[in-house]
């Protein structure tokens, strides 16, 4: 009887499958083990990765270490992904021009003009001119009503702006009920003497005069070419529930649009495309280019950066005399990103235009036997590379029920989304196209604003919910769950993921059914997309109509959505698609290990 | 028909009057109506655990002498959601907010 382990390491975990083979008898498969991939792809790193995976298995299995007579790690495609974002447009404010937020209580309701008037400058104000008081969180809300109620007599005040979080405190003990904004954190900021328009929104509803070029030209008396010049400034304060905008004579507000960098492809039909010119133009000019030899950006570009960059990563891997490395697929995603507007008062962001790029640099071979050299000096066992990747996958994806030759498998992972047919002859077509999961993270990271990678990560992975009460919660879906011990008051009136082990709270306070939405947006504009591109590579004469059975593998088909979207796409074609289920067991991982112990007995017939 | 405005209780015990302020600013900046009653209780978390159950809103706050707790219905005895001793008036302005920001479902601060 001999112990036989296949190892697949993937850009992000190592997955095993271990198989006992009695001497004569058929193969029985005993455990798999996954660990996340220590190091890049291919490099020596990975052996630690590959040992606590195995360790995990044969811990499994009730074996040891020494029991194991060969272990068989993957020829793994020598590919790596790489993703980059690109802002095309920037909005810029000289000299303060505008405030516009959501503070959570503001007070009073309805639209007001007048000059701006420190608080501290009462005493100097002129009667008859109408004011807009700004007043610092020095003064307390009983101060504050108290001097504008003293003021109110000989003076003509129409708004209030407050630092601090008291618009409903100073509004109860005024005599007269006007607008009052609250939380400008930088109210210092706010010069004296400037015409200024202050708009609060009914609740439930968003400011309605300052949202409009011609509200705000209404209120601040605009010239037509001023009114122009004001239209950045009303999009930015769309369904904000109060906003301020101010009138300064050398302030202006405008909309740039950046230099964005040019990517240079060297195809059957070459050419040039500049990335503001959106994804759409760059994918179009992908898909007409024929067969891509390279890909290259615009030097001191973010593109430009992030190419050379996966290119020297690549380098590294392989130093090999004869590598050959040239990135040979990218894919091109349009997307919006808040950013905050430089010039701000109160932390406000607008929604500028961006691309997110994902490519793939491609190399003749990576050093996977020098990963099997070191692994078998460390371990004592047999340990030999076999097997192209895809071959593999191909092989393990088969063991799922119900499938049938010619099969498709489409293997969605963290840098790339590779697809291969196997046709009834045993005949294996590759392809390996750029983007999958890793460029979803970057989308819902900025397009939700949040600057960090891992919670974008774990937004990826897990349902949302709110939790309405101590005791009960409420689902993406509208499902309510009820708790017995009551919910950590940390959690409370927030939105959380619905993670293995417990609850992640979002920080950001962004609404449940926008993330959502956020979310399988980015889901679909990058696998569906790659899906369709990978399998119309492989399909015969390209047309998915030729293809019958899909598999869905690799870490982004155990995705609680994104197999769903892709069965709905493929319905129009006809096509059986879905999550695999490797060895009828194992869900849609671990078919490439599985595949290396299915193969070494088809080599031992 | 006995009418009763839906209000948070604080049931204190020999208050700070600063601390108390504070925590009613925190309450009525977000607009939210609150019932002040002295009791003969001595122990804080059996003020907030009996306001929180005597509301209509089922949320109650706790004041004895310097130490404020925050307790919702449903909750046990002794488990308050925020506690505070000796508070600064950020902290009690925040726990009276966080106390209408539990009413109106809004996560606390």
């Amino acid at each position: 009887m001999s112990y036989i382990a296949g190892v697949d390491i993937g850009n992000s975990t190592t997955e095993v499958c271990l198989a006992e083979i009695p001497a004569g008898g058929s193969l029985r498969f005993l455990a798999s083990a996954s660990c996340p991939t220590t190091g890049t792809k291919g490099t020596a790193a990975n052996v630690h990765g590959i040992q606590s995976a195995l360790k995990q298995a044969v811990g499994k299995a009730g074996i040891s270490m020494n029991d194991l007579a060969l272990i068989r790690i993957n020829e793994a495609a020598p590919v790596i992904g790489d993703t980059a974002m690109e802002t095309l447009t920037e909005t810029i404010i000289t000299d303060s021009s505008m405030i516009g937020h959501n503070p959570s209580t503001p007070a009073g309701a309805g639209q007001a003009v007048g000059e701006i008037l420190h608080i501290q400058n009462l005493s100097n104000a002129a009667a008859g001119t109408p004011y807009i008081i700004a007043v610092p969180k020095e003064y307390s809300y009983e101060e504050t009503a108290a001097l504008i109620n003293d003021a109110a007599d000989r003076l003509k005040i129409t708004g209030i702006i407050l630092q601090a979080d008291e618009a409903v405190l100073v509004e109860n003990r005024l005599r007269q009920k006007i607008p009052i904004i609250d939380e400008v954190s930088r109210i210092e900021k706010i010069p004296d003497e400037v015409l200024a328009a202050i708009e609060v929104a009914l609740p439930g509803q968003s400011v309605r005069m300052l949202s409009n070029p011609y509200g705000i030209a209404t209120l601040l008396g605009l010239s037509p070419e001023e009114t122009r010049a004001v239209t950045p400034i009303a999009k930015s304060l769309i369904g904000k529930r109060s906003a301020v905008v101010l009138k300064t004579p050398g302030g202006n507000i405008h909309e740039n649009v950046l230099p964005a960098g040019e990517i240079y492809l060297q195809a059957d039909q070459s050419s040039t495309i500049n990335l503001d010119e959106g994804a759409d133009k760059i994918m179009q000019a992908v898909t007409n280019a024929g067969e891509i030899y390279d890909i290259s950006g615009q030097p001191n570009t973010n593109v430009g950066n992030m190419l050379s960059r996966i290119k020297k990563g690549m380098s590294e891997l392989d130093q090999s005399q004869n590598a050959d490395i040239r990135i040979t697929d990218i894919l091109a995603v349009d997307t919006l990103a808040p950013v905050l507007i430089s010039g701000a008062l109160a932390g406000e962001t607008c929604l500028e235009k961006a691309v997110g790029i994902a490519a793939m640099v491609k190399t003749q071979k990576l050093p996977m036997q020098e990963i099997a050299r070191i692994l078998q000096e460390e371990l004592n066992t047999e340990v030999t590379v076999a097997g192209v990747e895809a071959v593999m996958a191909s092989l393990g994806a088969f063991t799922t029920p119900g499938t049938k030759l010619p099969l498709v498998i489409l293997d969605m992972g963290g840098g790339s989304t590779d697809a291969a047919v196997i046709t009834d002859g045993g005949h294996v077509s590759i392809t390996h196209q750029a983007g999958a999961g890793e460029l979803v993270s970057m989308l819902i990271e900025t397009e939700l604003g949040l600057g960090d990678r891992h919670m974008a990560e774990q937004i990826k992975k897990y349902p949302l919910a709110k939790v309405e009460s101590l005791f009960h919660l409420r689902m993406e879906n509208g499902q309510m769950s009820f708790v017995d011990e009551s919910i950590d008051p940390r959690f409370y009136g927030r939105v959380v993921l619905l993670a293995e082990n417990g609850l992640i709270r979002i920080e950001q306070d962004i609404p449940m059914e926008k993330i959502a939405q956020v979310r399988r947006e980015a889901k679909r504009k990058v696998f569906v997309t790659n899906a369709v591109r990978a399998l119309k590579t492989v399909a015969p004469g390209h047309d998915l109509k030729n293809l019958s059975n899909v598999v869905l593998v690799g870490g982004s088909a155990e995705d609680f959505e994104i197999p769903e979207m892709l069965m709905e796409e493929f319905t129009n074609y006809r096509i059986v698609c879905g999550r695999g289920n490797i060895r009828g067991s194992e869900g849609p991982r671990n078919a490439v290990a599985t595949g290396l112990v299915l193969s070494y007995l088809g080599e031992r017939r | 028909m006995i009418i009763k405005k839906p209000a948070i209780f604080i049931y204190t015990f020999r208050p700070d009057p600063g601390v108390l302020k504070e925590i009613c600013a925190g309450m009525e900046e977000e607009g939210v109506f609150y019932e002040i009653a002295e009791q003969t209780d001595t122990t804080l978390d059996a003020l907030a655990w009996n306001a929180a159950n005597d509301s209509m809103l089922g949320c109650g706050i706790g004041i004895c002498e310097q130490e404020i707790a925050l307790q919702i219905k449903g909750l046990k005895l002794g488990h308050n959601v925020e506690y505070y001793c000796c508070p600064s008036a950020q902290d009690s302005r925040r726990l009276g907010a966080n106390g209408a920001r539990a009413v109106k479902k809004q996560a606390l601060r």
